[in-house]
């Protein structure tokens, strides 16, 4: 199996894993209780949550954990506003994610002012238009550091420059779900990070908030992470998110190395076929792990079975969007429509995928077309 | 005093001699759709009893048997034995209950008696209980036109008291007219379609053509969905999934572009025959309403009849589209058809499909491509799965 859908989910590390099962089978106890064997886990708990702050250059203090990058992002919204008086204007960018975008497109309804910034071709925020949006009533702003379909990679310490110049009170919120531990660290006043993404398992994720930055936390109850996200911590999933960004930052380099080499050898293989278009930035300029392309003359989902079949998994776009008819937003939003977005694949790598792959890939990508393409919609 | 469901029946009461026929199918029926839950079923003077239900299960149990073919309407009833104070005590307190629940004043008393040696006529026992809760009941008055509660007493073996009438599924009893075997596309018509045959007392089976990788798994998931949602009505569903890439493929090659959908459908059909015939099914269903689309004018409607020799039931024909969708919101399949997975895939469609065919050129357009071992094939490949609620 050749598996190109690492921005949907990744495998766990089997180092991970152990970490897990560890926290489950011995290091049990809830690092809340007063004896000394939990004690201990509670200390290993913040060790870890230095180290994963440390990463973007936070404060131990800064880091909240959450269930992931949905959490994370929902709390950053209402956990700022609630922390506000008065209504706002909201401005984010039509390319976020499901959990950025539908939550604050929400709160038009509740009399805050929503403003959606467009974005350029490759998919990258279109500045002019954030800064025409800039006003003094602005409160909340919610950019992504790397977008999950395209792969375009914002100037995020541009954009805060901009916020705070032109809004000091505005907090700067960022999804960095596609981003963290892989891209350099930005600044900003809050980030989503998630850790299915990186080799971690599903349901962890934290949410960073700067010191000085009016917060008032998410789920209320026992008081945990500082009283800012209550219920009980998920020591396996956090522990295993640090085994597994440890081990990715030990070899960071080479990590990103290999992934820009696999995707700069399937876009030169793919670039050899008829009627292909890159979609979002050149390769150098976007995530060297993620790749989008179109294939004309082709509905991307009956490509994506065909290549199921071959043992190649990819997506027609982010997994959140996959269950909702219709239109791509992403793809729409940087104007690309029609037959080329009908047509659209994404793939998107990690360090365990390898250059063979990506030649196996484009050879089955090429069968697959020859023979889907004889049935063209008419 | 015991609470316990009772059971009207509809048309069976028109059969003449067959009439034991169809009730031992009714009670049988009603056996199935109660699978799990604990109770005694009764039948005695065109009445179905269904009792000993455990207090937990009763509201679960009314609202199977309200999908139940062949019952007319249902009524959570009160038994007491007939002796009259015990008839006068219950009356207080199920129109207690009603006056609590609903806050409605008006009333009138509905008393039969099948027992004629009772000591009061249903004249009398109207008159009586009336009297006595206008009595008691300050608020209450009598409406004998439009009353707001029913309050029903049947004296039988026992005094029957209640106030509700729950109305139900009609129809026939499940397996009282034979088998027919339904085509499904995962759209919105073939379950509501599937469903008005199953209320004529058909048994059900199904087939349905996929076009992998050209249409999604889910797609597929889909379809058993739908037909695990019918099989609330209709019981166990055999559903065959029968694989048409091919088959598709070939007529996309090989016919004249525009007879593309009409072919297809024809040689659907003919599969949907075999099936149906290796099932002992003697029809085939299907969710086409007039004109809806090219291939269902009565043209395109005339071509595919053509294709088999079978009866077609097409009990949609005369709907209108918004008819249909209701329908299907109020058996319960209107939310799982609209799912956006693409069924019947629109790749192959033609820009322009022919709306007028004729039965002779659509005979010779598929006489000249050798269908045969494609459907050979497909069947061999078909896969069976027994929807079930």
């Amino acid at each position: 199996m050749i598996y190109f859908d690492n921005s949907a989910t990744t495998i766990v590390l089997p180092e991970a894993a152990d970490t897990a099962i560890k926290y489950m089978r011995e290091q049990y106890f809830n690092p809340a209780a007063a004896y000394s064997p939990a004690v201990s886990v509670e200390r290993e708990v913040n060790a870890a949550r230095s180290r994963l702050a440390s990463y973007i250059n936070a404060d131990a203090g800064e880091l909240i954990f959450t269930s992931g990058g949905t959490e994370s992002n929902n709390m950053a919204l209402s956990g700022s506003l609630a922390a506000r008086r008065g209504k706002c204007r909201i401005i984010t960018s039509a390319v976020e994610h499901p959990s950025v975008y539908e939550p604050i497109l929400a709160m038009k309804e509740q009399g805050y002012d929503v403003v959606v910034v467009g974005v350029d071709t490759t998919g990258r925020i279109r500045m002019d238009e954030l800064s025409a949006a800039l006003n003094a009533e602005t409160g909340y702003v919610s950019i992504m550091h790397v977008n999950n379909e395209s792969g375009a990679i914002n100037d995020i310490d541009a954009i805060y420059a901009m916020v705070k110049k032109q809004c000091p009170d505005a907090v700067f919120h960022v999804d960095g779900v596609q981003a963290y531990v892989k891209m350099p660290a930005v600044r900003c006043d809050m980030y989503s990070m998630s850790g299915h993404k990186l080799h971690a398992p599903k349901g962890v994720g934290a949410l960073y908030v700067r010191n000085g930055v009016r917060f008032k936390g998410g789920q209320r109850g026992g008081g945990q992470e500082n009283n800012l996200r209550s219920g009980t911590t998920n020591v396996p999933g956090i522990m295993a998110l640090d085994t597994a960004c440890s081990i990715y930052m030990e070899k960071h380099d080479v990590n990103i190395a290999n992934m820009l080499a696999v995707k700069r050898r399937l876009h030169s293989n793919l670039m050899r076929i008829r009627d292909v278009r890159l979609n979002g930035p050149e390769i150098e300029n976007a995530a060297p792990y993620i790749l989008n392309i179109s294939f004309l003359g082709v509905r991307g989902e009956v490509l994506l079975h065909s290549l199921m079949d071959k043992g190649v998994l990819v997506s027609t776009g982010s997994a959140c969007a996959a269950r909702h008819r219709g239109k791509n937003r992403i793809l729409s939003s940087m104007g690309i429509t029609g037959e080329r977005q009908d047509g659209a694949i994404r793939f998107s790598f990690s360090p365990f995928n390898t250059v063979a792959e990506a030649d196996n890939a484009a050879q089955y990508i090429e069968e697959s077309l020859h023979q889907l393409r004889r049935f063209r919609r008419r | 005093m015991e609470k316990i469901i009772l059971v009207r029946y509809t048309e069976i009461h028109l059969k003449g001699l067959n009439r034991p026929f169809f009730e031992k199918k009714l009670i049988s029926n009603m056996k199935g759709a109660l699978r799990g839950i604990s109770c005694k079923i009764r039948h005695e003077q065109g009445r179905i009893y269904v009792c000993s239900i455990p207090e937990q299960s009763f509201d679960d149990a009314s609202d199977r048997l309200t999908r139940v073919f062949g019952i007319h309407s249902i009524s959570p009833a009160y038994v007491v034995d007939k002796e009259w104070d015990n008839v006068v005590s219950m009356s207080y307190e199920l129109m207690g209950r009603e006056l609590e629940r609903s806050g409605k004043t008006s009333f009138k008393v509905f008393a039969r008696r099948s027992d004629k040696h009772y000591f009061m006529n249903s004249d009398g026992i109207n008159r009586e209980i009336g009297h006595l809760m206008l009595e008691k009941f300050p608020q209450l008055h009598v409406d004998i036109h439009n009353p707001e509660i029913s309050l029903c007493i049947e004296i039988r073996d026992s005094a029957y008291i209640y106030c509700e009438e729950i109305p139900c599924a009609n129809g026939m009893p499940i397996g009282s007219s034979g088998k027919a075997t339904l085509l499904i596309s995962g759209g919105i018509d073939s379950p509501v379609a599937g469903y008005m045959m199953a209320k004529r007392g058909l048994v059900l089976s199904a087939v349905h053509f996929y076009s992998y990788p050209y249409t999604s798994e889910r797609a597929r998931d889909k379809v058993i969905d739908l037909a695990r949602l019918l099989s609330r009505y209709a019981g166990p569903i055999r559903l065959f999934l029968v694989p048409f890439t091919d088959i598709q493929m070939k007529i996309y090659d090989e016919c004249p572009e525009k007879e593309t959908t009409v072919i297809m459908r024809r040689l659907m059909m003919k599969i949907a025959e075999r099936i149906a015939l290796s099932e002992e099914a003697r029809a085939l269903i299907t969710g086409e309403a007039l004109g809806q689309v090219a291939s269902q004018t009565l043209e395109s409607l005339c071509v595919t009849n053509d294709a088999v020799s079978m009866p077609v039931f097409r009990p949609l024909i005369g709907f209108d589209k918004d008819e249909i969708m209701s329908l299907a919101r109020k058996i319960g399949t209107y939310e799982t058809s609209i799912l956006p997975y693409e069924d019947c895939c629109t790749v192959f469609v033609p820009k322009h499909p022919v709306t007028r065919p004729e039965v002779a050129d659509l005979r010779a357009s598929e006489a000249a491509v050798d269908f045969e071992p494609m459907i050979e094939k497909a069947m061999e490949e078909t896969e069976l799965i027994i929807a079930s609620k």
